[in-house]
């Protein structure tokens, strides 16, 4: 085909022309044009827009509000990743074993994925109820707590929660993936090693968890990436509290922009989580190669 | 012996973590059957004492079936236009392999790091002056933004599959690309258009913030904002309409999913694995 576009150019720019128009305007333009935003204060509801300069920027680094938030962002996150992939892909490894109903036990867990957020956040929110959630009775009953835990009045435990509902909604996601990883690897490898004598754990130390670092690696990021995204849970669970313990940071510059309408300082915020987002993947990929390369 | 030990040991550890993974759902369903008394009663009963269909009947007497249909409608016109739009542009990336295309694919993966609030203040800025807010298409647009980038990574991965010969041929035939590409890529790679298809229906049902801020009036807003709004404000303390709520907004996809659900498997690994 790349002849036919050779020859003839246009009908290949026809095929990006609409998406061509519909990034320019909603991805790029949105993107720098709220780069400008951030050098003012505009609001909807301030009839002057005032240009400032990095005023917002100089704001929100010297707020230690603004760095506690980044923080509990990615304590959030990054628990909430390490648990599920931890668990999808343990759970991988046991439907990977030749046993009967595997295939049922995976459409049971991968079922999980498609439960929406909002109705994820209602369940949690009445699971973990303080007064009548089955959990605190639980927990009562199995002697774990001697009293009713307020599991949305506590930052440590409101934290837990959340991370409990992000693990629990993309471990059938990490799961189905790393299955389709580990089938992907060619049965030779596995059946040489056999062969050799190596247990389950030694083949599962050196040879399937080193091939499959890359798509771990990977897939992690891309969830990190989606998680940074992800709001419904936090706006409907706590609203970002006790004291901001549960504000990510997309709920910070969701509220900003849109429930105290600073355009500029949520703009402002919102170039941050680009650029500490960009900082962080330059360094996991750094540390990915570094280990790799070894 | 041994293996049956071992067998045992792994349908015991399979089976708890299935009960626990499943229990979340497995209680909504039944505590939206309870009555409200007995959702109060310590110790919680684990089966309804008598079924009772009053908070589904709740929910759907409710604003609930208006958010329904709005919610369909919204996710069916994203699905229809980010597959239109994302299958015109990953064919092209898949077939003219030039530094330009690879350059677009790289430009669409990492604009899914693009943080939506911030994309969202200049949106709303644009849909307010062209008097755009509080309709179906505000919702779309956004719905559409966050899709694309997976749609054409997954529609490319599909369409590298396909051998290049057939399309040749058809177009030393006469046929235009857009021709091609509806009569003949489209066709062949019908697996990947569904699980496209179903991605973005799933992250459109799912999606909040786009509803909550680019809809105003009751009519327009779609289940997750609509939920919240209305139901979350309201009635805190009824769980089981909550619970008749949140499965009423589960259920379609839940449906789905039984029906369709190789394609959601093909959709999920064939982007993840293959790279």
């Amino acid at each position: 085909m790349w002849l036919v576009f050779k020859r003839k150019p246009s009908s290949l720019i026809i095929l990006f022309i609409p998406g061509l128009i519909v990034t320019s305007i909603f991805m790029i333009y949105p993107l720098i044009n709220g780069f400008v935003i951030s050098l003012t204060n505009e609001s909807p509801i301030r009839p002057l827009t005032r240009f400032i300069g990095l005023d917002n920027y100089i704001y929100l680094i010297t707020n230690p509000n603004f760095w506690e938030i980044l923080l509990n962002n990615f304590i959030i996150i990054g628990f909430s990743i390490l648990l599920s992939i931890f668990f999808g892909f343990s759970i991988s490894l046991l439907l990977n074993q030749k046993l009967r109903g595997t295939y049922f036990f995976r459409v049971s867990i991968f079922q999980i994925w498609v439960v929406p957020w909002i109705s994820v956040a209602i369940l949690i929110g009445w699971i973990f109820n303080s007064d009548y959630g089955v959990i605190n009775y639980l927990f009562m009953e199995f002697g774990i707590f001697n009293d009713k835990a307020n599991w949305f009045g506590d930052s440590i435990l409101a934290k837990i929660v959340i991370i409990i509902g992000f693990a629990w909604r993309m471990i059938p996601f990490m799961m189905v993936v790393s299955l389709a990883a580990i089938q992907s690897i060619p049965n030779e490898i596995i059946e040489a090693s056999k062969i050799d004598g190596a247990s389950y754990f030694q083949r599962l130390f050196y040879i399937i968890l080193p091939l499959l670092r890359n798509i771990i690696f990977i897939l992690c990021l891309l969830q990190l990436v989606k998680l940074f995204q992800e709001i419904t849970l936090p706006w409907v669970l706590t609203g970002g509290g006790p004291i901001n313990s549960t504000t990510t940071l997309s709920l910070y510059v969701y509220k900003l922009a849109f429930i105290n309408w600073d355009f500029g300082l949520a703009s402002a915020a919102g170039w941050l989580w680009l650029v500490f987002l960009l900082i962080f993947s330059f360094f996991y990929f750094h540390f990915f190669n570094r280990n790799y390369n070894e | 012996m041994n293996r049956i030990v071992i067998n045992t040991l792994l349908y015991f550890i399979i089976i708890s973590t299935l009960i626990i993974l499943i229990f979340p759902i497995v209680w909504m369903l039944l505590t939206a059957f309870k009555s409200t008394d007995e959702i109060f009663k310590i110790p919680p009963t684990f089966l309804p004492k008598n079924f009772s269909f009053d908070a589904f009947s709740y929910a759907l007497n409710s604003d609930m079936p208006i958010f329904f249909i709005n919610s369909i409608i919204i996710a069916f016109f994203t699905s229809l236009i980010t597959i239109f739009v994302g299958g015109l542009a990953s064919y092209g990336i898949s077939r003219a392999k030039h530094w330009t295309t690879n350059a677009i694919l790289m430009f669409f993966l990492a604009s899914m790091a693009f943080p939506i609030p911030l994309l969202m203040i200049t949106i709303y800025k644009i849909l307010n002056l062209i008097n755009g807010l509080d309709t179906y298409w505000a919702v779309i647009v956004g719905h559409m933004l966050i899709t694309l980038p997976i749609v054409i990574w997954l529609m490319k991965g599909f369409i590298d599959d396909l051998p290049i010969e057939v399309e040749e041929s058809a177009y030393i035939d006469g046929a235009s690309i857009i021709q091609i590409i509806y009569k003949i890529v489209f066709p062949m790679t019908k697996p990947g258009v569904i699980a496209s298809a179903i991605y973005v229906f799933v992250t459109s049902w799912n999606e909040f913030i786009f509803g909550l801020s680019f809809t105003t009036s009751t009519d327009m807003r779609p289940l997750p904002a609509g939920i919240n709004l209305v139901f979350l404000q309201e009635f805190q303390y009824q769980w089981p309409e909550m619970m008749a709520v949140a499965t009423i907004a589960t259920l379609p996809i839940l449906l789905m999913f039984l029906f369709l659900q190789k394609y959601f498997v093909q959709g999920v690994t064939a982007g993840a694995v293959k790279n």
